[in-house]
């Protein structure tokens, strides 16, 4: 019997590019997954190839999400809400998310879960109580949305009645999902968020806090899956020697060089637990 | 006769529900269990501490109160709070934080003195996280006032304290409850106790905003290493969870006979099994 092959796709903002790499690398080999699953910046990835989107597709689009000014005006929204002058709440981000949303909503249009050709599951986080929130069905843009809402930076969003924030504060690498869902060989891509030594506002600082938790988590919960799941997980972790910014999109071709050459040292591998 | 396991007894970060220690504390002493080892976490680092340099359980009580009152976080960090709303005007770096801790310092040393863990009665490792990588910090010497402090620096309110040539802050970011050290440690018996961070259902401000997101982070890693070191782990955890009926929050000290009691109760409930791996 056909194993199935999973691919997880972690968090990691536009270091998940590297994503591309891997699946340029899979391709070559004729190699099809079975099932997608994507966490924050992953979730854009695993819906794009989920949805059958070609690489040089998926290419433009990362080029065209991360520009600078989609996280354009949280130093003024920061000091408006420092002051009083504005309300923050648990609905509240420093970053108006309109162009966010153009950029998700011209990539995924009105496409919803039943239209991927692939099985697609997204990774977001409860905002009150921090569980784990699988979406499987309705619109692709607004579990991309939720899954990819970094604290503090976007608001929160809110599918069926609940407020969810980035997947990547329960489960920045979610191999679960691959392994309830009956992933036979799970490919996990992962990243840990850069950490900067120097800092020069608020959100700085929170930012580099969040980053120190989520590479915690992902380092603790990986551990755990590796532990009790005894179906194979094979992890890529692409190196990137140069720091790289959540935005630096002139990195693209390197990150997604990087990206493939994780996954060409894990080939051979993942070829021999195909075969057998 | 075969040899006596080692017990070793880890206490999470819980802030002042952490005084459930001392609850569980007089439950072990009561049945005349020692304890071999301590580690301590954040809240949990002032209870293992006391415990470690022979306090009495009296004088744990009456300190809780002197060290962990609303004094310690009515100085602001004036400077940090004026860095939020211009922060071309100030430094960003591992100071930042909304409270000064002179006062919680004057408190910790007032209690703690110069002591070192050289003084500790009962081998002590006190866990903290370096604030530049995110990496577990495990303390086991130099002064016990600096680990503490370090171990207790929660993000956002108090800045990283410098022990060496790092900075450190709360423990609770890389490792809430630390058993994996009585496990490297070699302890047969590791009685484990944790608490989740409360979380308020309403968020006012950017800083209640972090404070709440750091609080389910806190607790999902929490969750996670814990389920880690229950699966690797082949020795016995016990988990003593204290059970509170109400909602517990930084500084609720006169909460504490309530904590302490549900300490006290968590502990008898696993008793009978502590008894018995102890003696088997």
């Amino acid at each position: 019997m056909k194993k199935n092959l999973s691919i997880v796709i972690g968090s990691g903002s536009i270091l998940c590019a590297a994503s591309l790499g891997l699946m340029k690398a899979l391709k070559r080999e004729n190699i099809q997954p079975d099932l997608l699953v994507g966490c924050s910046g992953g979730s854009l990835y695993a819906a794009a190839l989920a949805l059958g989107y070609d690489p040089n597709t998926i290419h433009e689009m990362t080029v065209d999400m991360y520009k600078n000014d989609i996280v354009e005006g949280y130093t003024s929204n920061l000091r408006a809400a420092m002051s009083g002058e504005t309300r923050f709440n648990e609905s509240s981000g420093l970053v108006d998310d309109k162009i966010l949303m153009e950029r998700l909503q011209s990539i995924f249009d009105e496409k919803t879960f039943a239209d991927t050709t692939i099985p697609l599951y997204i990774v977001a986080t409860d905002f009150y109580s921090g569980e784990e929130v699988v979406l499987s069905s309705g619109r692709i843009v607004d579990a991309a949305r939720a899954s990819s809402a970094i604290p503090m930076i976007f608001p929160p969003w809110t599918i069926n009645g609940r407020l969810l924030v980035d997947g990547a504060v329960c489960n920045p690498l979610p191999v679960d999902v691959a392994i309830k869902e009956g992933g036979d060989v799970i490919i996990a891509i992962g990243f840990e968020l850069p950490i900067r030594r120097r800092m020069n506002s608020y959100t700085a600082v929170t930012t580099h806090f969040n980053s120190l938790y989520m590479n915690n988590i992902l380092k603790s919960t990986f551990a755990f899956y590796n532990a009790v799941h005894h179906a194979e997980i094979i992890p890529v972790l692409p190196k990137f020697e140069k720091q790289i910014g959540g935005f630096d999109h002139h990195q693209l071709p390197y990150i997604i060089d990087q990206g493939e050459k994780a996954a060409e040292e894990q080939l051979p591998y993942l070829k021999k637990l195909l075969e057998n | 006769m075969a040899k006596k396991p080692r017990v070793a007894l880890i206490v999470g970060s819980g802030s002042v529900k952490c005084a459930a220690a001392l609850g569980l504390w007089k439950a072990l002493d009561r049945a005349g269990i020692p304890i071999d080892m301590l580690v301590g976490c954040s809240g949990g680092s002032l209870y293992t501490s006391t415990m470690a340099l022979g306090f009495s359980l009296d004088e744990c009580i009456s300190y809780t109160k002197a060290l962990w009152n609303e004094k310690v976080t009515a100085e602001k960090n004036w400077k940090a709070l004026l860095g939020m709303v211009f922060p071309k005007l100030f430094k960003f770096d591992h100071h930042f934080g909304m409270i000064s801790d002179r006062q919680m310092m004057k408190n910790l040393r007032q209690v703690f003195g110069n002591k070192t863990f050289q003084d500790a009665k009962i081998p002590l490792t006190i866990m903290t996280t370096d604030f530049y990588t995110g990496e577990q910090v495990p303390l086991t010497s130099g002064s016990i006032v600096d680990a503490i402090r370090a171990s207790i620096a929660i993000p956002f309110i108090w800045g990283a304290h410098q022990v060496g040539d790092r900075f450190l802050i709360d423990g609770a970011a890389s490792d809430p409850m630390p058993v994996d050290i009585a496990i490297k440690e070699g302890a047969e018996v590791i009685l484990a106790m944790g608490f989740q961070a409360p979380l308020p259902s309403k968020v006012r401000s950017v800083s209640r905003y972090a404070f709440h997101v750091n609080g389910i982070m806190t607790n999902n890693l929490y969750q996670s290493n814990f389920a880690f070191h229950n699966a690797v782990h082949h020795a016995e955890i016990i988990p003593i969870f204290p059970q509170f009926d109400r909602s517990i929050r930084l500084f609720d000290t006169d909460q504490i006979p309530y904590v302490i009691e549900q300490g006290e109760k968590a502990a008898e409930e696993q008793m009978p099994y502590i008894q018995k791996l102890l003696n088997s």
